[in-house]
């Protein structure tokens, strides 16, 4: 895999990136601009309607913006067609919801090979990936069982195996400590400093300053929709960010 | 909250509602719209042509009386006899004789000189265009005929002679047997030079309900007239005789898809209303939280549905009474009546009982809603019960499926009861089109062996323009002549040169010659009609029940009326008296001056939707029948590759305008093409209503799934997936939706056709009513999978189109 020197670019050299829901109404993103490189990890965070779920849902592609390019992995996703950017999310993005959104109607190992099924991975090697993503979240005993029966540390496990299972340059996460108790979210925060380590690019967004702390290269501060004068560059910090190497690979 | 509040509640859910609305306003416009027309074709078909007799104050009895024996101050005058309730005329009439439409020739036509359509007795129901304005017009009975080798519409001109007329009309009368109707002066300038002027006068009578009171009226009548002034009689009897003999047939298939379109009707409307409340059952929730009542509640969600059911019941009331309005109009023509509408009360009982099962079917989950704590409701409101489906979707995970198509099968078995009602729709839908298919093709292969259009796609008459006669006119409800009553039957001469004329076309396979009339056999009370073709004719589908053609001197075929009514069957013998000169009267009153007597051995029953007995036999059968005043016409078989219409012309221009024979395209009847529209029609707005009944289910589903949705297109669903998903949830219901509907609609279709053909005094073969191979019901099964995925396309679409953040955040 070939790996972009900016994962994310927000905005272009006609301006940043705007996103207005509702004419007359101030927009939940400002004219943001914003880059992200290759291994890095970036905190969003900022109070609650502040634009920071719209900035991670126009990252994904799960939305569109008002005004501005959004380039992601290289390719310029404001201009995209539904189809491609539901290729795009597929091959590119993995997302971890704050209440997980598994599908409670699939088994585990369901849940987690679906983003490989839909993009049309070969059988025998998605299920192959599926199950060490499991093995690594320490849950594959419970691959068959159903969601609903599980705790919330382990549901939100499957949901990071289900964001990986496509080995994508980009991992978004949405509050993904915010729906489970300390101790819970201590233990994914450290699977997510696992990927980190290993280079992959995350983008989280969190009201938890102590998450971002530990796993942030830096934080973006958004307050109405714009970055906070401060640059919203925050070094969290003194060492660089790790070197690029293969993103979610284990 | 006050009641006004709680109409001002729903009436802003509704708003935020469209889509649902829409549904719930399309559902019971399509109904009831099905249930108005079901209900007036029903009424239809419900003694037609004593409705339309009594509507159009029909004719008790027409006189045609001689103008050089009776003047017309005198025949008026008759109107005053004892008993007469009612007279109108006298009209005079005009035989045209040899007449064109649009330059092709037509035989002569009888036309009636009326200076109104309206009047005390026959009230004319105008079809079509206009009535007479002025002279060169004429208004044609029937309905404008588009199709066909040679149409007749409004505007087109009949050439008799040097006179033209210009038809500026169609109408129908309940008693009349004219071709059309001009004016009074008309006739006048029509009639031939040394023809006698007749008069028609037409009477109501206090007493006409049998033929003994009538036959009472007329010699009444005729006290007042001159001996030897009375051409002819003809009685309402006799036209209702006529009139009733096609229009029973409909009455099955009518009741069929009225019985489907009801039960579908019901079942959707119910699960469109219910599925409806149901979904609001998390805002019921949280109102109730907030203070409603439960009697606020169900006040709420009935005015919530009541709204757009009130919408789409008033629409479709007026939808399926103007649907039924050519329908009618069609079926009119069928019956022989004059005019028939939509009954009142189908335009209140119909409306009505749809918005009270709308009601009913609101307030049951209105109600259960209401007793729900909020919480309770709340929690109902949520999507299906955890633990459904999940096996399903389990195994269709483990077979070599593109995903989104093993989820979408797995769908339904998250809601079985939902899953349950939109099988039934489907299976509703598909048994209507598969009926539908099975009776135009039954109905096909009764046309088939009634006017032998296939194999004779050219038959040929006596031009009888000649020799007094005419042809058969498509929508004329009589024969304007029958066979051998023309004054000049062919000589052999004439037909050996037609049967020279056939031999030397190129495309003529081969021909038979077609000798009709009427008979006398021994142990019937009144008379039978033979039908003896003249050389072999086993090559045209004669409708053959059960054993043989006849192939031997004295064999013959019979009908089921005859069998019934002379008690006898295949095997047996029959004394037949056939006429040999001087055929006179009908039904008990038939007389032949000469005639002979043979006895006949049936071998077999063939098809003959009559209550008149009939017999048909071969050139051996019968000698002495096939005689030139027996000609009735010939059948010709043409060779592969041959056009027809090409072969007309052809032959025609050979004969001349003036000569002896008329070539025709042998048609099928128009009960035929009426009933096939019929059911066209019926069968389109079942499947329609079937595929809304999908459409709302999915739709229910897909906003049931909505997160899921959302979470589905984070993952990466393309939105052709998404389609592809939506539409195979469909398809587990749809596919035994049709397993069902195939075998039901067969066997529907076969009880059907036996039941219209027991109305028409006939048995049928079993190749009538054997229309479907087991390949053609596999295949036709298929019409479930196209009504569901026609129904789940719309929001299959809508699903893909939607917004990955939007249905993310939905709940």
């Amino acid at each position: 895999m070939t790996l972009q020197s900016d994962v994310i670019q927000f905005g272009g050299a006609s301006g940043g990136v705007t996103k207005a829901y509702q004419p007359g109404v101030p927009p939940a993103l400002d004219d943001v601009s914003l880059s992200i490189a290759a291994g890095e990890t970036v905190a969003v965070m900022g109070p609650s309607g502040s634009g920071k779920s719209t900035l991670l849902n126009l990252t994904a592609g799960l939305d569109r913006p008002t005004s501005g390019e959004v380039t992601v992995a290289g390719q310029r996703i404001d201009r995209l067609g539904e189809a491609a950017l539901a290729k795009f999310r597929a091959r590119h993005v993995g997302i971890i919801f704050q209440f997980f959104n598994l599908l409670e109607d699939l088994t585990v190992l369901d849940n987690v090979l679906l983003p490989a099924q839909l993009a049309g991975a070969p059988r025998r090697k998605a299920r192959n990936r599926a199950i060490e993503l499991l093995g690594d979240m320490g849950i594959y005993s419970r691959r068959d069982d159903y969601p609903a029966r599980m705790s919330g540390g382990q549901r939100q496990r499957v949901a990071i195996a289900r964001a990986l299972v496509n080995t994508p340059e980009l991992l978004l996460a949405d509050e993904p400590t915010g729906a489970l108790d300390t101790a819970t979210g201590a233990e994914i925060r450290d699977l997510l400093a696992d990927l980190h380590a290993q280079g992959q690019t995350i983008v989280l967004v969190t009201h938890d300053p102590g998450l971002a702390g530990t796993l942030a290269d830096r934080t973006v501060r958004l307050v109405d929709g714009k970055i906070t004068p401060d640059g919203g560059l925050t070094d969290l910090r003194s060492s660089s960010a790790p070197a690029p190497t293969q993103a979610g690979k284990r | 909250m006050s009641a006004a509040g709680a109409v001002r509640t729903a009436s802003g859910g509704m708003l935020r509602h469209k889509v649902s609305a829409l549904v719930i306003c399309a559902v019971l416009l399509i109904s009831t719209a099905s249930a108005t027309l079901g209900f007036a074709l029903l009424s239809a078909t419900s003694a037609p042509f004593d409705t339309a007799f009594a509507a159009q104050r029909g004719a008790d009895v027409t006189l045609t009386v001689n103008g050089l024996k009776a003047t017309g101050a005198r025949l008026a005058a008759t109107g005053h006899a004892a008993g007469v309730t009612a007279s109108a005329g006298p009209f005079p009439e005009a035989q045209v004789p040899s007449s064109q439409i649009d330059g092709q020739p037509f035989g002569p036509i009888p036309l009636l000189g009326r200076a109104s359509a309206g009047g005390p007795v026959d009230d004319l129901v105008l079809n079509a265009g206009h009535w007479l304005t002025g002279p060169g017009q004429v208004v044609l009975s029937g309905t404008p005929q588009g199709g066909g080798p040679q149409p007749v519409r409004l505007g087109s001109v009949i050439t008799a002679g040097s006179q033209t007329l210009t038809v500026v009309g169609f109408a129908n009368s309940v008693t009349g047997q004219e071709f059309g109707w001009v004016t009074p002066a008309e006739v006048t300038r029509l009639r031939p030079a040394g023809v006698p002027a007749e008069s028609e006068m037409l009477y109501r009578f206090t007493r006409a309900a049998n033929y003994a009171q009538v036959n009472a009226d007329v010699a009444a009548v005729s006290r007042d007239l001159p001996k030897g002034a009375v051409s002819s009689s003809t009685s309402w009897l006799t036209a209702r005789q006529n009139s009733n003999g096609d229009g029973a047939i409909m009455e099955p298939f009518v009741v069929a898809f009225a019985v489907i379109g009801l039960a579908m009707a019901v079942l959707i409307v119910a699960n469109v209303v219910s599925g409806a409340v149901a979904a609001q059952y998390r805002r019921i929730g949280v109102l109730k939280s907030l203070g409603m009542t439960p009697g606020q509640v169900v006040t709420v969600y009935l005015g919530r549905i009541g709204l757009p059911a009130l919408i789409g019941v008033a629409a479709g009331t007026v939808l399926g009474d103007v649907l039924s309005v050519p329908l009618l109009a069609d079926s009119a023509g069928v019956y022989g009546v004059g005019s028939q509408s939509a009954p009142f009360w189908a335009l209140i009982v119909a409306p009505l009982g749809m918005l009270a099962l709308t009601m009913l079917a609101a307030f049951l989950p209105a109600l259960r809603a209401g007793r729900l704590s909020a919480t309770q409701a709340i929690a109902a409101g949520h999507a299906p019960r955890t633990g459904r489906g999940y096996l399903v979707h389990r195994v269709t995970s483990r077979l070599r499926l593109p995903r989104p198509v093993g989820i979408g099968l797995a769908q339904p078995f998250a809601r079985p009861g939902r899953t349950l009602v939109t099988l039934f729709a489907i299976a509703f839908g598909a048994c209507a089109v598969i009926f539908a298919v099975g009776l135009t093709a039954g109905l096909g292969r009764a046309e088939q062996a009634q006017t032998h259009a296939a194999e004779a796609p050219v038959t040929i008459q006596q031009n009888l323009g000649q020799s007094g006669g005419g042809p058969a006119v498509e929508g004329h409800p009589v024969k304007i002549a029958g066979p051998g009553r023309g004054p000049k039957p062919p000589t052999a001469a004439q037909i050996a040169a037609l049967s020279s004329a056939l031999n030397a076309r190129p495309g003529t396979a081969r021909y038979v010659a077609d000798y009709f009339g009427l008979v006398r056999v021994q142990g019937l009370s009144g008379q039978a009609t033979a039908q003896v073709f003249g050389s072999d004719a086993s090559w045209l589908d004669l409708g053959l029940m059960s054993g043989r053609f006849p192939s031997g001197p004295g064999q013959v075929d019979v009908s089921n009326a005859f069998l019934t009514q002379s008690g006898l069957k295949i095997g047996d013998t029959a004394t037949v008296t056939v006429p040999t000169s001087g055929v006179t009267g009908q039904g008990p009153d038939l007389r032949f001056a000469t005639s002979r007597t043979d006895t006949v051995t049936i071998v077999g029953e063939i098809f003959a939707p009559s209550s008149s007995p009939r017999l048909l036999g071969g050139p051996e059968s019968l000698p002495g029948f096939t005689v030139p005043a027996n000609l009735d016409q010939y059948y010709v078989g043409l060779k592969p590759g041959t056009s027809a219409a090409a072969y007309i012309r052809s032959l025609n221009a050979r004969f001349g305008p003036s000569g002896e024979w008329l070539a025709m395209p042998e048609q099928g009847g128009q009960f035929y093409l009426i009933a096939d529209a019929l059911v066209g029609l019926l069968a389109l707005m079942v499947a329609v209503a079937a595929g809304l009944g999908v459409l709302n289910t999915v739709l229910m589903t897909t906003r049931d799934k909505v997160h899921d949705l959302g979470i589905f297109k984070a993952l990466g669903m393309r939105p052709g997936q998404t389609i592809v998903m939506v539409v195979c949830s469909v398809i587990p219901p749809a596919v035994i939706a049709g397993a069902i509907a195939a075998p039901a609609a067969a066997a529907l279709t076969t009880a059907t056709i036996k039941a219209m053909a027991g109305t028409a005094h006939t048995g049928v073969p079993a190749s009538f009513t054997d229309v479907f191979s087991p390949a053609d019901l596999a295949l036709l099964a298929l019409a479930a999978l196209a009504i569901a995925a026609a129904g789940a396309l719309l929001p299959a679409s809508w699903a893909a189109r939607s917004r990955p953040a939007t249905a993310l955040r939905a709940e």
